[in-house]
Protein backbone atom coordinates (compact mmCIF):
# COMPACT_ATOMS: atom_id res chain seq x y z
CA UNK A 1 0.00 0.00 0.00
CA UNK A 2 1.23 3.58 -0.69
CA UNK A 3 3.03 5.45 2.34
CA UNK A 4 0.60 7.79 3.62
CA UNK A 5 2.85 10.90 4.64
CA UNK A 6 2.32 11.58 8.19
CA UNK A 7 2.59 15.25 9.49
CA UNK A 8 2.33 16.10 12.68
CA UNK A 9 3.59 17.93 15.77
CA UNK A 10 4.63 15.67 19.18
CA UNK A 11 5.58 17.23 21.86
CA UNK A 12 6.09 20.08 20.48
CA UNK A 13 8.47 19.16 17.61
CA UNK A 14 7.19 18.63 13.86
CA UNK A 15 7.28 15.14 12.74
CA UNK A 16 7.12 14.31 8.93
CA UNK A 17 7.81 10.69 8.15
CA UNK A 18 6.11 8.41 5.28
CA UNK A 19 3.61 5.88 6.99
CA UNK A 20 1.51 2.55 6.18
CA UNK A 21 -1.83 3.87 6.19
CA UNK A 22 -3.35 1.04 8.23
CA UNK A 23 -1.16 1.53 11.26
CA UNK A 24 -1.98 2.94 14.23
CA UNK A 25 -0.50 6.15 16.11
CA UNK A 26 0.17 3.71 18.89
CA UNK A 27 2.77 1.70 16.33
CA UNK A 28 3.92 5.18 15.10
CA UNK A 29 4.68 6.10 18.25
CA UNK A 30 6.67 3.32 19.69
CA UNK A 31 8.02 2.07 16.73
CA UNK A 32 8.60 4.60 14.27
CA UNK A 33 9.35 7.51 16.89
CA UNK A 34 10.62 5.51 19.69
CA UNK A 35 8.22 6.94 22.23
CA UNK A 36 7.82 3.93 24.44
CA UNK A 37 6.16 5.35 27.05
CA UNK A 38 3.04 5.47 26.00
CA UNK A 39 2.17 1.87 26.29
CA UNK A 40 -0.15 -1.34 25.25
CA UNK A 41 -2.35 -2.87 27.43
CA UNK A 42 -4.93 -4.42 25.40
CA UNK A 43 -5.18 -2.89 21.69
CA UNK A 44 -8.81 -2.50 21.61
CA UNK A 45 -9.76 0.59 23.71
CA UNK A 46 -10.45 -0.55 27.25
CA UNK A 47 -7.60 -0.05 29.52
CA UNK A 48 -6.33 3.21 28.58
CA UNK A 49 -2.34 2.47 28.81
CA UNK A 50 -2.09 4.02 25.71
CA UNK A 51 -3.75 7.51 26.66
CA UNK A 52 -2.30 10.05 24.59
CA UNK A 53 -3.46 14.25 23.96
CA UNK A 54 -4.88 14.61 20.37
CA UNK A 55 -5.27 18.82 20.36
CA UNK A 56 -5.58 18.50 24.09
CA UNK A 57 -8.15 15.74 23.80
CA UNK A 58 -7.39 12.34 25.78
CA UNK A 59 -7.58 9.17 22.98
CA UNK A 60 -5.98 5.80 22.85
CA UNK A 61 -3.22 5.15 20.41
CA UNK A 62 -4.35 2.52 19.73
CA UNK A 63 -7.85 3.14 18.59
CA UNK A 64 -6.93 6.22 16.55
CA UNK A 65 -5.27 5.27 12.55
CA UNK A 66 -2.31 6.95 11.92
CA UNK A 67 -4.02 8.93 9.00
CA UNK A 68 -6.45 10.58 11.57
CA UNK A 69 -3.85 11.85 13.74
CA UNK A 70 -2.45 13.73 11.01
CA UNK A 71 -2.22 17.92 11.50
CA UNK A 72 -3.11 17.01 15.44
CA UNK A 73 -0.58 18.50 18.20
CA UNK A 74 -0.19 14.94 19.79
CA UNK A 75 1.35 14.93 23.42
CA UNK A 76 2.48 11.81 24.47
CA UNK A 77 4.19 11.32 28.48
CA UNK A 78 7.50 12.23 27.00
CA UNK A 79 6.37 15.63 26.62
CA UNK A 80 4.99 15.99 29.67
CA UNK A 81 8.11 17.49 31.75
CA UNK A 82 9.31 20.63 30.47
CA UNK A 83 13.23 20.73 30.28
CA UNK A 84 13.55 17.72 32.84
CA UNK A 85 11.96 19.44 35.41
CA UNK A 86 9.00 17.32 36.38
CA UNK A 87 5.25 18.30 35.63
CA UNK A 88 3.16 19.11 39.13
CA UNK A 89 0.86 16.09 38.29
CA UNK A 90 4.02 13.72 37.58
CA UNK A 91 5.71 15.31 41.30
CA UNK A 92 1.88 14.47 43.22
CA UNK A 93 2.02 10.70 41.59
CA UNK A 94 4.97 10.50 42.86
CA UNK A 95 4.55 12.20 46.25
CA UNK A 96 1.06 10.38 46.79
CA UNK A 97 1.92 7.12 46.04
CA UNK A 98 -0.14 7.00 43.39
CA UNK A 99 2.52 4.75 40.73
CA UNK A 100 2.96 1.38 41.60
CA UNK A 101 3.67 -1.13 38.92
CA UNK A 102 3.86 1.82 36.60
CA UNK A 103 2.45 0.88 33.57
CA UNK A 104 -1.03 2.87 33.62
CA UNK A 105 1.00 5.58 35.13
CA UNK A 106 1.51 7.44 31.54
CA UNK A 107 -2.46 6.98 30.44
CA UNK A 108 -3.27 8.12 33.60
CA UNK A 109 -1.17 11.13 34.00
CA UNK A 110 -2.27 12.49 30.12
CA UNK A 111 -5.99 11.52 31.71
CA UNK A 112 -5.36 13.95 34.58
CA UNK A 113 -3.42 16.60 32.74
CA UNK A 114 -6.73 16.75 29.99
CA UNK A 115 -8.97 17.00 32.74
CA UNK A 116 -7.33 19.98 35.07
CA UNK A 117 -5.97 21.83 31.47
CA UNK A 118 -9.62 22.26 31.44
CA UNK A 119 -10.71 22.22 34.36
CA UNK A 120 -8.73 23.57 37.28
CA UNK A 121 -10.04 22.74 40.22
CA UNK A 122 -12.28 19.79 39.64
CA UNK A 123 -14.49 18.01 42.27
CA UNK A 124 -13.06 14.17 43.45
CA UNK A 125 -16.74 12.95 40.93
CA UNK A 126 -14.85 14.58 37.57
CA UNK A 127 -11.53 13.40 38.90
CA UNK A 128 -12.97 9.58 38.66
CA UNK A 129 -14.81 10.60 35.36
CA UNK A 130 -11.79 11.54 33.46
CA UNK A 131 -9.62 8.50 34.53
CA UNK A 132 -12.77 6.39 34.25
CA UNK A 133 -11.34 4.94 31.07
CA UNK A 134 -8.08 4.11 32.71
CA UNK A 135 -7.42 0.85 34.39
CA UNK A 136 -5.27 0.48 36.95
CA UNK A 137 -4.47 -2.94 38.66
CA UNK A 138 -2.23 -2.28 41.58
CA UNK A 139 -3.39 0.88 43.30
CA UNK A 140 -7.14 1.12 44.06
CA UNK A 141 -7.33 4.27 42.51
CA UNK A 142 -7.85 5.87 45.93
CA UNK A 143 -4.22 7.51 45.73
CA UNK A 144 -4.30 8.17 42.22
CA UNK A 145 -7.69 10.69 43.01
CA UNK A 146 -5.46 11.70 46.09
CA UNK A 147 -2.80 12.80 43.35
CA UNK A 148 -4.94 14.77 40.60
CA UNK A 149 -6.81 16.66 43.65
CA UNK A 150 -2.72 17.28 44.83
CA UNK A 151 -1.55 18.33 41.83
CA UNK A 152 -4.57 20.67 40.87
CA UNK A 153 -3.93 22.42 44.51
CA UNK A 154 -0.33 22.45 43.01
CA UNK A 155 -1.08 23.97 39.95
CA UNK A 156 -3.94 26.57 41.45
CA UNK A 157 -0.83 27.58 43.49
CA UNK A 158 1.62 28.52 41.10
CA UNK A 159 -1.65 30.57 38.87
CA UNK A 160 -1.44 32.45 41.92
CA UNK A 161 2.14 33.26 42.54
CA UNK A 162 2.49 34.38 38.53
CA UNK B 1 23.39 -0.05 55.41
CA UNK B 2 20.82 0.24 57.64
CA UNK B 3 22.02 -2.92 59.55
CA UNK B 4 24.77 -3.08 62.10
CA UNK B 5 27.56 -5.86 63.10
CA UNK B 6 25.41 -6.45 66.30
CA UNK B 7 22.16 -6.31 64.73
CA UNK B 8 20.97 -3.61 66.18
CA UNK B 9 19.30 -0.74 63.57
CA UNK B 10 21.34 2.46 63.82
CA UNK B 11 18.99 5.27 65.78
CA UNK B 12 18.49 7.10 62.71
CA UNK B 13 17.34 5.38 59.65
CA UNK B 14 17.73 6.67 55.94
CA UNK B 15 14.15 4.84 55.06
CA UNK B 16 12.79 2.78 57.80
CA UNK B 17 9.94 4.66 59.40
CA UNK B 18 9.99 7.89 56.55
CA UNK B 19 8.30 7.96 53.20
CA UNK B 20 10.62 7.91 50.48
CA UNK B 21 10.48 8.03 47.01
CA UNK B 22 10.21 5.06 44.88
CA UNK B 23 13.44 4.03 43.46
CA UNK B 24 11.89 3.62 40.17
CA UNK B 25 9.42 6.39 40.28
CA UNK B 26 11.22 8.72 38.59
CA UNK B 27 11.37 6.81 35.40
CA UNK B 28 7.93 5.56 35.53
CA UNK B 29 5.97 9.15 35.54
CA UNK B 30 8.07 10.60 32.94
CA UNK B 31 7.51 7.51 30.44
CA UNK B 32 11.72 6.57 30.13
CA UNK B 33 11.17 3.51 32.37
CA UNK B 34 11.84 0.40 29.96
CA UNK B 35 8.99 -2.13 29.86
CA UNK B 36 10.23 -5.53 28.31
CA UNK B 37 8.17 -4.49 25.41
CA UNK B 38 9.96 -1.25 25.26
CA UNK B 39 13.48 -2.96 24.01
CA UNK B 40 14.46 -2.83 20.72
CA UNK B 41 17.98 -4.08 19.68
CA UNK B 42 20.09 -3.74 16.45
CA UNK B 43 18.65 -6.65 13.96
CA UNK B 44 16.39 -8.02 16.40
CA UNK B 45 13.99 -10.66 15.21
CA UNK B 46 10.03 -11.22 16.50
CA UNK B 47 8.73 -14.33 17.93
CA UNK B 48 5.08 -15.61 18.36
CA UNK B 49 4.05 -19.19 19.62
CA UNK B 50 1.27 -21.03 17.29
CA UNK B 51 -0.81 -22.28 20.23
CA UNK B 52 -3.75 -25.49 20.72
CA UNK B 53 -7.60 -24.55 19.87
CA UNK B 54 -8.34 -28.09 21.13
CA UNK B 55 -8.53 -28.92 24.53
CA UNK B 56 -6.82 -32.90 24.70
CA UNK B 57 -5.46 -34.43 21.90
CA UNK B 58 -2.28 -36.76 20.49
CA UNK B 59 -0.17 -34.75 18.71
CA UNK B 60 0.89 -36.30 15.13
CA UNK B 61 2.78 -34.05 13.27
CA UNK B 62 3.23 -30.35 12.26
CA UNK B 63 4.22 -29.39 9.14
CA UNK B 64 6.27 -25.94 8.71
CA UNK B 65 7.30 -25.98 5.69
CA UNK B 66 5.58 -23.56 3.52
CA UNK B 67 5.83 -21.15 7.00
CA UNK B 68 9.39 -21.59 7.03
CA UNK B 69 9.03 -20.68 3.06
CA UNK B 70 7.21 -17.41 3.88
CA UNK B 71 9.18 -14.22 3.26
CA UNK B 72 11.24 -12.59 6.35
CA UNK B 73 10.80 -15.94 8.41
CA UNK B 74 13.93 -17.01 10.25
CA UNK B 75 13.13 -20.16 11.44
CA UNK B 76 9.91 -22.17 12.90
CA UNK B 77 10.71 -24.41 15.97
CA UNK B 78 8.83 -27.61 16.95
CA UNK B 79 9.57 -29.63 19.88
CA UNK B 80 12.41 -31.67 18.39
CA UNK B 81 14.60 -28.47 18.14
CA UNK B 82 14.71 -28.31 21.85
CA UNK B 83 18.46 -29.04 22.53
CA UNK B 84 17.80 -29.82 26.22
CA UNK B 85 14.61 -31.00 28.41
CA UNK B 86 11.28 -30.15 27.68
CA UNK B 87 9.59 -29.76 30.47
CA UNK B 88 8.87 -26.81 33.24
CA UNK B 89 7.54 -26.01 36.13
CA UNK B 90 7.87 -24.77 39.60
CA UNK B 91 6.95 -27.90 41.71
CA UNK B 92 6.35 -30.52 38.80
CA UNK B 93 7.96 -30.55 35.76
CA UNK B 94 5.15 -31.51 33.71
CA UNK B 95 4.65 -28.40 31.23
CA UNK B 96 6.71 -28.68 27.59
CA UNK B 97 7.91 -25.95 26.34
CA UNK B 98 6.62 -27.14 22.82
CA UNK B 99 4.10 -29.83 22.78
CA UNK B 100 5.69 -32.68 21.96
CA UNK B 101 3.25 -35.88 22.86
CA UNK B 102 0.46 -34.33 24.09
CA UNK B 103 -2.04 -31.48 23.85
CA UNK B 104 -3.08 -30.81 27.70
CA UNK B 105 -5.30 -27.46 27.02
CA UNK B 106 -6.57 -24.97 24.71
CA UNK B 107 -3.69 -23.01 24.11
CA UNK B 108 -0.51 -25.02 24.57
CA UNK B 109 2.43 -23.91 22.68
CA UNK B 110 3.19 -25.95 19.48
CA UNK B 111 5.07 -23.97 16.99
CA UNK B 112 7.71 -20.67 17.23
CA UNK B 113 7.56 -18.77 14.75
CA UNK B 114 10.52 -16.22 14.20
CA UNK B 115 11.09 -13.55 11.64
CA UNK B 116 11.90 -10.38 10.49
CA UNK B 117 8.72 -8.09 10.91
CA UNK B 118 5.79 -8.90 12.70
CA UNK B 119 3.46 -9.18 8.81
CA UNK B 120 6.00 -12.18 8.01
CA UNK B 121 5.04 -13.45 11.73
CA UNK B 122 1.36 -13.41 10.85
CA UNK B 123 1.70 -14.65 7.30
CA UNK B 124 3.84 -17.93 8.71
CA UNK B 125 1.36 -18.70 11.65
CA UNK B 126 -1.25 -19.10 9.22
CA UNK B 127 0.73 -21.58 7.08
CA UNK B 128 1.30 -23.85 10.03
CA UNK B 129 -0.28 -27.59 9.44
CA UNK B 130 -1.15 -29.37 12.78
CA UNK B 131 -2.57 -33.00 12.67
CA UNK B 132 -3.65 -34.64 15.88
CA UNK B 133 -6.26 -36.87 16.77
CA UNK B 134 -8.61 -35.10 19.56
CA UNK B 135 -9.23 -36.76 22.53
CA UNK B 136 -12.31 -36.76 25.38
CA UNK B 137 -11.38 -34.01 27.52
CA UNK B 138 -12.34 -33.39 31.28
CA UNK B 139 -13.68 -29.56 32.61
CA UNK B 140 -13.87 -30.16 35.59
CA UNK B 141 -12.56 -32.03 39.10
CA UNK B 142 -15.61 -33.89 39.22
CA UNK B 143 -15.30 -35.55 35.91
CA UNK B 144 -11.80 -35.71 36.11
CA UNK B 145 -11.89 -37.85 39.57
CA UNK B 146 -14.69 -40.37 38.75
CA UNK B 147 -13.58 -43.72 37.48
CA UNK B 148 -12.79 -44.22 33.25
CA UNK B 149 -12.23 -40.22 32.94
CA UNK B 150 -9.08 -39.73 30.73
CA UNK B 151 -6.14 -39.49 32.45
CA UNK B 152 -4.41 -36.08 31.22
CA UNK B 153 -0.73 -37.17 32.48
CA UNK B 154 -0.69 -40.89 32.22
CA UNK B 155 -2.48 -41.69 35.37
CA UNK B 156 -5.32 -40.35 37.98
CA UNK B 157 -5.82 -36.77 37.50
CA UNK B 158 -5.29 -36.40 41.40
CA UNK B 159 -1.86 -34.62 41.57
CA UNK B 160 -1.88 -34.58 45.38
CA UNK B 161 -3.86 -34.67 48.41
CA UNK B 162 -3.30 -32.79 51.41
CA UNK B 163 -4.81 -34.11 54.85
CA UNK B 164 -4.80 -32.77 58.43
CA UNK B 165 -6.42 -34.18 61.32
CA UNK B 166 -6.96 -33.07 64.64
CA UNK B 167 -9.07 -34.49 67.79
CA UNK B 168 -11.69 -36.13 66.83
CA UNK B 169 -14.31 -34.68 64.65
CA UNK B 170 -16.95 -36.95 64.56
CA UNK B 171 -17.36 -37.41 68.08
CA UNK B 172 -17.49 -33.68 68.37
CA UNK B 173 -20.51 -33.30 65.64
CA UNK B 174 -22.73 -35.51 67.76
CA UNK B 175 -22.30 -33.24 70.99
CA UNK B 176 -22.92 -30.26 69.07
CA UNK B 177 -25.78 -27.63 69.49
CA UNK B 178 -25.20 -26.21 65.97
CA UNK B 179 -23.59 -27.84 62.95
CA UNK B 180 -23.98 -26.39 59.71
CA UNK B 181 -23.35 -27.84 56.38
CA UNK B 182 -22.56 -26.27 53.09
CA UNK B 183 -21.04 -26.31 49.64
CA UNK B 184 -18.77 -23.45 48.64
CA UNK B 185 -17.99 -22.82 44.75
CA UNK B 186 -15.48 -20.19 44.04
CA UNK B 187 -14.56 -19.38 39.80
CA UNK B 188 -11.26 -18.83 38.20
CA UNK B 189 -10.04 -15.45 38.41
CA UNK B 190 -7.75 -14.01 35.85
CA UNK B 191 -4.57 -11.45 37.21
CA UNK B 192 -5.34 -8.85 34.02
CA UNK B 193 -2.24 -7.44 35.38
CA UNK B 194 -1.86 -4.24 32.60
CA UNK B 195 1.14 -5.47 31.31
CA UNK B 196 0.85 -8.36 29.00
CA UNK B 197 4.04 -11.02 29.10
CA UNK B 198 7.06 -9.46 27.23
CA UNK B 199 10.54 -10.40 27.02
CA UNK B 200 13.74 -10.25 24.80
CA UNK B 201 16.27 -12.36 24.57
CA UNK B 202 20.32 -11.95 23.30
CA UNK B 203 23.24 -13.79 22.69
CA UNK B 204 26.34 -12.36 23.14
CA UNK B 205 29.69 -14.65 23.58
CA UNK B 206 28.12 -17.74 24.36
CA UNK B 207 26.26 -16.08 27.40
CA UNK B 208 22.44 -15.92 26.87
CA UNK B 209 20.60 -12.57 28.45
CA UNK B 210 16.68 -12.40 29.04
CA UNK B 211 15.14 -9.17 29.57
CA UNK B 212 11.35 -10.53 30.92
CA UNK B 213 8.71 -9.24 32.70
CA UNK B 214 8.65 -11.70 35.32
CA UNK B 215 8.14 -12.17 38.84
CA UNK B 216 10.46 -14.88 39.01
CA UNK B 217 14.23 -14.63 37.69
CA UNK B 218 15.85 -17.23 39.56
CA UNK B 219 13.73 -19.40 38.70
CA UNK B 220 13.81 -18.70 35.03
CA UNK B 221 17.20 -19.04 34.53
CA UNK B 222 17.34 -22.52 35.91
CA UNK B 223 14.79 -23.54 33.42
CA UNK B 224 16.20 -21.78 30.49
CA UNK B 225 19.07 -23.13 30.89
CA UNK B 226 17.94 -27.03 31.62
CA UNK B 227 15.83 -26.81 28.34
CA UNK B 228 18.81 -25.52 26.45
CA UNK B 229 20.83 -28.16 28.03
CA UNK B 230 23.99 -25.23 28.94
CA UNK B 231 24.73 -24.69 32.71
CA UNK B 232 23.21 -21.69 34.62
CA UNK B 233 26.26 -19.51 34.32
CA UNK B 234 25.25 -19.29 30.72
CA UNK B 235 22.13 -17.95 31.09
CA UNK B 236 21.48 -14.64 32.14
CA UNK B 237 18.23 -12.98 33.55
CA UNK B 238 17.12 -9.88 34.06
CA UNK B 239 13.62 -8.40 35.56
CA UNK B 240 12.42 -5.76 33.49
CA UNK B 241 10.47 -3.16 35.22
CA UNK B 242 7.00 -5.42 35.30
CA UNK B 243 3.66 -4.31 34.85
CA UNK B 244 2.01 -6.12 37.68
CA UNK B 245 1.93 -9.49 38.30
CA UNK B 246 0.19 -10.86 41.35
CA UNK B 247 1.46 -14.39 41.41
CA UNK B 248 0.92 -14.71 37.57
CA UNK B 249 4.12 -13.84 36.59
CA UNK B 250 5.43 -16.56 38.97
CA UNK B 251 5.89 -19.34 35.90
CA UNK B 252 7.38 -19.62 32.88
CA UNK B 253 5.50 -17.80 29.62
CA UNK B 254 8.12 -16.25 27.17
CA UNK B 255 11.63 -16.77 28.61
CA UNK B 256 12.30 -20.41 27.81
CA UNK B 257 10.74 -19.70 23.83
CA UNK B 258 13.17 -16.61 23.78
CA UNK B 259 16.29 -18.65 24.97
CA UNK B 260 15.67 -20.94 22.52
CA UNK B 261 14.92 -18.38 19.20
CA UNK B 262 17.98 -16.57 20.21
CA UNK B 263 20.29 -19.21 20.82
CA UNK B 264 19.46 -21.15 17.54
CA UNK B 265 19.39 -17.73 15.77
CA UNK B 266 22.24 -16.41 16.80
CA UNK B 267 19.68 -12.46 16.72
CA UNK B 268 18.41 -11.02 19.33
CA UNK B 269 14.87 -11.92 19.50
CA UNK B 270 11.60 -10.00 21.36
CA UNK B 271 8.21 -11.55 21.52
CA UNK B 272 5.35 -9.71 23.63
CA UNK B 273 1.87 -11.35 24.08
CA UNK B 274 -1.33 -9.88 22.97
CA UNK B 275 -3.79 -9.39 25.87
CA UNK B 276 -6.04 -12.36 24.29
CA UNK B 277 -2.58 -14.67 24.57
CA UNK B 278 -2.19 -13.73 28.02
CA UNK B 279 -5.38 -14.46 29.16
CA UNK B 280 -5.12 -17.52 26.87
CA UNK B 281 -1.83 -18.60 27.70
CA UNK B 282 -1.25 -17.16 31.67
CA UNK B 283 -2.02 -19.19 34.68
CA UNK B 284 -5.05 -18.61 36.64
CA UNK B 285 -6.47 -18.26 40.57
CA UNK B 286 -7.30 -21.80 41.16
CA UNK B 287 -11.54 -22.30 40.99
CA UNK B 288 -12.29 -24.34 44.27
CA UNK B 289 -15.48 -26.24 45.37
CA UNK B 290 -15.45 -26.70 49.12
CA UNK B 291 -17.53 -28.72 51.25
CA UNK B 292 -17.75 -27.59 54.62
CA UNK B 293 -19.69 -28.51 58.56
CA UNK B 294 -18.79 -26.67 61.04
CA UNK B 295 -20.11 -27.32 64.24
CA UNK B 296 -20.17 -24.99 68.14
CA UNK B 297 -21.79 -25.43 71.21
CA UNK B 298 -24.52 -23.29 72.71
CA UNK B 299 -22.08 -20.49 73.51
CA UNK B 300 -21.10 -20.25 69.73
CA UNK B 301 -17.29 -22.12 70.87
CA UNK B 302 -16.13 -23.92 67.72
CA UNK B 303 -16.05 -27.88 68.39
CA UNK B 304 -14.92 -28.85 65.17
CA UNK B 305 -14.72 -28.33 61.39
CA UNK B 306 -14.96 -30.80 58.35
CA UNK B 307 -13.66 -29.73 55.31
CA UNK B 308 -13.22 -30.85 51.77
CA UNK B 309 -11.32 -28.71 49.01
CA UNK B 310 -11.04 -29.91 45.62
CA UNK B 311 -9.24 -27.13 43.50
CA UNK B 312 -8.55 -27.03 39.34
CA UNK B 313 -5.25 -27.10 38.34
CA UNK B 314 -6.06 -27.03 34.86
CA UNK B 315 -3.71 -29.22 32.58
CA UNK B 316 -0.47 -28.62 34.85
CA UNK B 317 0.54 -28.66 38.05
CA UNK B 318 2.15 -24.95 38.32
CA UNK B 319 2.12 -23.49 41.80
CA UNK B 320 -1.04 -25.94 42.63
CA UNK B 321 0.27 -28.64 44.73
CA UNK B 322 1.45 -25.72 47.36
CA UNK B 323 -2.18 -23.89 46.78
CA UNK B 324 -4.14 -26.24 48.09
CA UNK B 325 -1.85 -26.78 50.68
CA UNK B 326 -2.14 -23.78 52.20
CA UNK B 327 -6.00 -23.56 51.19
CA UNK B 328 -6.04 -26.86 53.64
CA UNK B 329 -3.69 -25.02 56.40
CA UNK B 330 -5.98 -22.12 56.61
CA UNK B 331 -9.12 -23.76 56.46
CA UNK B 332 -10.27 -23.26 60.34
CA UNK B 333 -9.05 -19.18 59.64
CA UNK B 334 -8.41 -17.24 62.23
CA UNK B 335 -10.08 -19.92 64.60
CA UNK B 336 -9.22 -22.13 67.35
CA UNK B 337 -11.19 -25.72 66.58
CA UNK B 338 -9.97 -28.94 68.65
CA UNK B 339 -11.56 -31.23 66.43
CA UNK B 340 -10.55 -31.07 62.56
CA UNK B 341 -10.82 -33.18 59.41
CA UNK B 342 -9.66 -31.15 56.33
CA UNK B 343 -9.28 -33.03 52.73
CA UNK B 344 -7.34 -30.87 49.94
CA UNK B 345 -7.52 -32.17 46.80
CA UNK B 346 -5.18 -30.53 43.73
CA UNK B 347 -6.87 -32.01 40.41
CA UNK B 348 -5.84 -31.96 36.80
CA UNK B 349 -8.15 -30.69 33.93
CA UNK B 350 -7.77 -29.95 30.82
CA UNK B 351 -8.41 -26.29 31.80
CA UNK B 352 -6.65 -23.38 31.53
CA UNK B 353 -3.51 -24.01 34.28
CA UNK B 354 -4.20 -22.28 37.56
CA UNK B 355 -1.37 -21.54 39.31
CA UNK B 356 -0.16 -18.70 41.92
CA UNK B 357 -2.63 -15.59 42.57
CA UNK B 358 -2.57 -13.29 45.51
CA UNK B 359 -3.36 -15.04 48.65
CA UNK B 360 -2.70 -18.58 47.45
CA UNK B 361 -5.59 -20.23 48.49
CA UNK B 362 -6.65 -18.46 51.07
CA UNK B 363 -9.38 -15.92 49.69
CA UNK B 364 -11.57 -19.10 48.42
CA UNK B 365 -11.64 -21.19 51.83
CA UNK B 366 -11.93 -17.27 53.73
CA UNK B 367 -15.13 -16.80 51.88
CA UNK B 368 -16.05 -20.71 52.91
CA UNK B 369 -15.18 -20.10 56.93
CA UNK B 370 -16.66 -16.42 57.37
CA UNK B 371 -19.84 -17.35 55.55
CA UNK B 372 -19.83 -20.59 57.73
CA UNK B 373 -19.26 -18.50 60.87
CA UNK B 374 -22.14 -15.63 60.19
CA UNK B 375 -24.77 -19.02 59.47
CA UNK B 376 -23.59 -19.97 62.99
CA UNK B 377 -24.32 -17.14 64.89
CA UNK B 378 -27.91 -16.80 63.01
CA UNK B 379 -28.51 -20.28 64.36
CA UNK B 380 -27.52 -19.41 68.07
CA UNK B 381 -28.87 -15.91 67.73
CA UNK B 382 -25.71 -14.59 68.37
CA UNK B 383 -24.11 -11.22 67.20
CA UNK B 384 -21.70 -12.19 64.15
CA UNK B 385 -18.58 -10.18 65.50
CA UNK B 386 -19.06 -12.24 69.54
CA UNK B 387 -19.48 -15.70 67.63
CA UNK B 388 -15.80 -14.06 66.01
CA UNK B 389 -14.39 -12.50 69.35
CA UNK B 390 -15.62 -16.04 71.04
CA UNK B 391 -13.05 -18.32 68.45
CA UNK B 392 -10.59 -16.18 67.34
CA UNK B 393 -6.59 -17.22 68.54
CA UNK B 394 -5.14 -15.80 71.09
CA UNK B 395 -1.73 -15.77 72.35
CA UNK B 396 -0.86 -19.15 73.52
CA UNK B 397 -3.46 -20.55 71.08
CA UNK B 398 -2.99 -23.97 68.81
CA UNK B 399 -3.96 -23.98 64.98
CA UNK B 400 -5.41 -27.01 63.20
CA UNK B 401 -1.77 -27.86 62.22
CA UNK B 402 -0.50 -28.20 65.89
CA UNK B 403 1.68 -24.35 65.89
CA UNK B 404 1.44 -23.08 69.69
CA UNK B 405 0.97 -19.20 68.78
CA UNK B 406 3.84 -17.99 71.06
CA UNK B 407 3.69 -14.74 70.06
CA UNK B 408 1.12 -11.99 69.48
CA UNK B 409 -2.05 -12.49 67.17
CA UNK B 410 -3.73 -9.83 65.96
CA UNK B 411 -6.89 -10.85 65.34
CA UNK B 412 -8.87 -9.61 68.24
CA UNK B 413 -7.72 -6.37 68.29
CA UNK B 414 -8.64 -6.12 64.40
CA UNK B 415 -12.02 -7.11 65.02
CA UNK B 416 -12.18 -4.73 67.65
CA UNK B 417 -11.14 -1.71 65.98
CA UNK B 418 -13.13 -3.06 62.89
CA UNK B 419 -16.43 -2.93 65.32
CA UNK B 420 -15.89 0.51 66.47
CA UNK B 421 -14.99 1.99 63.27
CA UNK B 422 -18.51 0.40 61.44
CA UNK B 423 -20.31 2.07 64.95
CA UNK B 424 -18.67 5.11 64.14
CA UNK B 425 -19.76 5.21 60.61
CA UNK B 426 -23.18 3.97 61.60
CA UNK B 427 -22.60 0.68 59.66
CA UNK B 428 -24.12 -0.97 62.27
CA UNK B 429 -27.25 0.52 62.58
CA UNK B 430 -30.53 -1.57 61.99
CA UNK B 431 -28.25 -4.22 61.62
CA UNK B 432 -28.89 -6.32 65.24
Amino acid sequence: MKPFRFRATVNGRPVDLPVDPRRRLLDVLREDLGLTGTKEGCGEGECGACTVLLDGRPVNACLVLAPEAAGCDITTIEGVAVEGRLHPIQEAFLEAGAVQCGYCTPGMILAAKALLDKDPRPTDQAIKTAVSGNLCRCTGYVKIVKAVRLAAARLAREEGAV
Amino acid sequence: MTGQADGKMPAVSSVIGRSCPRVDGADKVTGSALFAADRRMEGMLYARVLRSTVPHAVLRRIDAEAARAVPGVAAVYTAADIPGENRVGIIVKDEPVLVDDRIRRVGDPLALVVAGNEQALAAAMSEIEVFYEELPAVFSPEEAMAGGAPAIHGQGNIQSVTRIVRGDVDSALKEARAVISRRYTTQMVEHAYLEPEAGLAAVVDGLVTIWVSTQNPHYDRREVARVLGIGQNRVRVVQSPTGGGFGGKLDISVQCLLGLAAWKTGRPVRMVYSREESMAASPKRHPCVIDYTSACDGDGRLLAVKVKIVGDTGAYASYGPATLKRAAVHATGPYEVPNVFIESYCVYTNNPTAGAMRGFGVPQVAFAHESQMDLLAGALGLDPFTIRLRNCFRPGGVTATGQRLLHSVGIKETIDRARAKAEELGMLEGKR
